[in-house]
């Protein structure tokens, strides 16, 4: 028996060894890129379910009983999980596979995924916002045709917040907390015109800890779980501030002052309680359970988030009483969530017919009407009856929308560095260690 | 045993064992080579060459803060919840080896958590612990608790409860069908040379259970350096990398690093780390000629 297992373990150790020296059948060898096929038959597509997977299927039911017969095409959409639809497309894309022709991607991870993708130049991408294209172009190239718009507002329960304003009798009170919470004078100021040191005022204003007579438990609720989510809020008080990833010449640039007093707002916002402990695990979920429990006054949120805490049903509590303000300081993270041609396609005329429908008003509007934000002004001014935040979205996404440098690991970027800042965040780590490590790591992934 | 039936038990042994080595070659033994292939590979989305790069990946990850600071957590992690999960599924086995009334109820309610997939359990303590809306921190908060069970000092012991919560049960499972077999003439024996409760225990039990006690060890210890789901929906790692696993790591580094790699390598690493354990474990798994049986 020991001869045997002997035996046994020299194969194993030998086959191991003569495998490693053969290229792996996800790489190396090269695979055929696709082809544009009869511009006909089946086009298979992913997307995530949620708010964008259930309108994408009516777009998609449209299609294919309309202009998709006079195409000739029909599309066949599969929803995968919302947490790993990434992880999924990347495991295909990496073994070059043609088992899905249209994959859904964002411009936070276009740059990333652009080596298994076809460009989509002769497109017309006239009708998007530019800001959403040219978010998703890598190299000068358009890889992706944008989808669904995210940006980021303030929420707030303009109940508490109008009536502080307009009541002379707590302007006394307010002063005092803001001068002791941010060291300046402050009055209170309509939602529309704070910026970061308003918020952190109101933020102590409206805690119970700092403030008994304060009708929220917390004034907000920060999004600083370790998630790659949460540093495209953070970056809106990066930008606030004056800061950015990146210096115009392309290096990085965390280390700086304005990166610090970033930090440092959420750090002191979170050590003196004027946002719930549980932070440290918050985002979008989080962030709409402390609005819609009533616990928290305000908070940065997705333009996604706003809907649900309207509708009586889904927030008995605070229905009617949620308003939208831009983000303070009038910067806000704008990304696309997008449809893109896989490279290894076999399939890619049909494909391209969906695209061109996809980026008329017509699709568009169906996607609005379904329940989504697309990322076409025209549509979004249109459709404001079917979402009063839609005018709001186009307008802060015109004027004050930003979008972080696109490159080849942009998305494992926005994870290094809530990676590196997340402890910052809390105030567990010291901000600007925190922020060095960062800018080292970003400066590495930039390369 | 004649030359021929010697033939046609061998023949039937190999026949019958057939489909598990198939299963076993086809799910089990080749993505493992693969895996290990792929770790001596430059293999990354943003570029899918993937040109040979040798032993670079494996210099890349022993130099890596990440990879090093998630072992740490992990071994910790694992350590605590297995010492712990074996000493309560020992504690428990023992309370529920006797007759009792109610006992196929308590026995069910006991197994619940490991029925229920981890990913699922984790999104059901997402909710129950919310500050806000979580059932949890409302009945705390009804009897004058105010904590913050997410917060970063409580976070990693919340952590381990909820593992000990989860996975308890399948420790207890174990030894509770070991002492199903367990020889009650040595019990009696014990009980007649006048050996005490706790005696019996230290004495009698525990020597004879080692075997069954060692098989939980180990399958509870190999799991739980494995452990993802959990925590990754709860803290994804966080805050910072404070609550980061090997799987974690080797998960981010592939999806949303793109570095399949340098992943595979971890992965790699990993089992060549886990592989001695097997036949120490195994040796004392199986019994010995002459045990009492």
């Amino acid at each position: 028996m020991g001869k045997h297992v002997r035996i046994a373990g020299a194969v194993l150790v030998s086959a191991t060894l003569a495998l490693a020296g053969c290229a792996p059948s996800t790489g190396g060898a090269k695979v055929a890129a696709g082809g544009a096929g009869g511009g006909t038959g089946t086009v298979k597509m992913v997307l995530w379910p949620g708010p964008e997977g259930d309108a994408m299927s009516k777009v998609v039911t449209k299609y294919n009983a309309g202009k998709g017969k006079s195409d000739g095409v029909k599309v066949d959409m599969t929803l995968l999980s919302r947490q790993d639809t990434f992880s999924k497309e990347s495991t295909l894309m990496a073994a070059k596979s043609s088992a899905q022709d249209i994959y859904f991607v964002a411009s936070y991870n276009v740059g990333q995924f652009a080596a298994s993708l076809d460009p989509l130049s002769e497109i017309d991408a006239s009708n998007y916002f530019p800001v959403a294209v040219d978010g998703l172009k890598y190299q000068g190239k358009q890889y992706a045709l944008p989808l669904d718009v995210s940006n980021h507002f303030l929420l707030y329960r303009k109940d508490l917040v109008n009536a502080l304003v307009a009541d002379p009798s707590q302007k006394s009170a307010y002063e005092a907390i803001a001068q002791k919470a941010t060291g300046e004078n402050r009055d209170p100021k309509p939602a529309a015109q704070w910026d970061w040191t308003d918020f952190k005022a109101m933020a102590a204003y409206f805690s119970a800890g700092t403030n008994p007579k304060s009708p929220t438990k917390y004034g907000t609720i920060l999004q600083t779980k370790n998630l790659l989510y949460n540093t495209m809020v953070w970056d809106d008080v990066l930008w606030g501030m004056g800061g950015s990833w990146t210096t115009p010449d392309g290096k990085a640039n965390l280390a700086t002052p304005e990166a610090q007093k970033a930090v440092e707002l959420y750090a002191d916002i979170y050590k003196n309680g004027w946002t719930s402990p549980d932070s440290s695990q918050a985002e979008f979920p989080e962030t709409q359970a402390a609005l819609k429990s009533g616990k928290a006054a305000f908070a940065i949120q997705w333009s996604a988030g706003f809907a649900e805490l309207s509708d009586k049903v889904k927030s008995p509590e605070v229905a009617g009483k949620i308003a939208i303000a831009p983000v303070p300081s009038k910067k806000t993270h704008v990304h696309a969530l997008a449809v893109a041609l896989n490279k290894y396609s076999n399939n890619k005329a049909a494909a391209k017919k969906f695209f061109s429908y996809l980026a008329t008003p017509e699709a568009m509007t169906v996607y609005a009407e379904a329940g989504g934000i697309p990322a076409m002004p025209k549509v979004l001014a249109d459709k404001a009856s079917v979402n009063p935040a839609f005018p709001m979205i186009a307008e802060s996404i015109n004027k004050y929308g930003y979008a972080e440098p696109v490159f080849p690991k942009t998305f494992q970027a926005y994870s290094k560095i809530a990676e590196d800042l997340s402890g910052a965040w809390l105030g567990t780590v010291d901000a600007a260690a925190a922020l060095k490590t960062a800018n080292s790591n970003l400066q590495g992934l930039l390369k | 045993m004649s030359v021929q039936n010697k033939a046609g038990a061998n023949r039937a042994k190999w026949v019958l064992g057939a489909p598990l080595i198939l299963f076993t070659v086809v799910f089990v033994a080749v993505p493992v080579f693969q895996g290990v292939q792929t770790s001596f590979y430059a293999l990354t989305l943003q570029d899918p060459s993937a040109p040979f790069a040798g032993l670079q990946n494996y210099r890349d990850l022993f130099s890596s803060p990440g990879f090093l600071n998630a072992a740490r957590f992990t071994v910790g992690f694992a350590l605590a919840v297995t010492t712990i999960e074996t000493i309560l599924g020992f504690g428990l086995a023992m309370v529920v080896n006797r007759t009792f009334p109610g006992k196929k109820i308590f026995f069910t309610l006991l197994l619940m958590p490991i029925m229920v997939a981890p990913a699922l359990l984790g999104v059901m303590f997402r909710l129950l612990l919310n500050g806000d809306i979580g059932l949890v921190p409302a009945l705390l908060d009804k009897i004058g608790l105010q904590i913050s069970l997410f917060a970063p000092d409580s976070v990693v012991p919340l952590l381990v409860v909820l593992d000990i919560m989860q996975w308890t049960p399948f420790t207890f499972l174990i030894i509770y069908a070991g002492l199903q077999s367990f020889p009650t003439d040595v019990l009696e024996a014990a009980q007649i040379d006048g050996a005490g409760r706790l005696r019996t225990v230290a004495s009698v039990i525990l020597p004879i259970m080692k075997p069954i006690i060692f098989a939980a060890v180990f399958l509870r210890l190999i799991d739980a350096i494995r452990t993802f789901d959990v925590i990754y929906v709860l803290t994804a790692g966080g805050p910072g990398t404070k609550t980061t696993t090997l799987s974690i790591f080797i998960y981010k580094t592939a999806f949303e690093s793109g570095g399949f790699g340098l992943a595979a390598a971890a992965s790699t690493v990993i089992m060549l780390l886990l592989l001695p354990l097997v036949p120490f474990l195994v040796k004392r798994i199986a019994r010995q000629e002459g045990d009492l049986a």
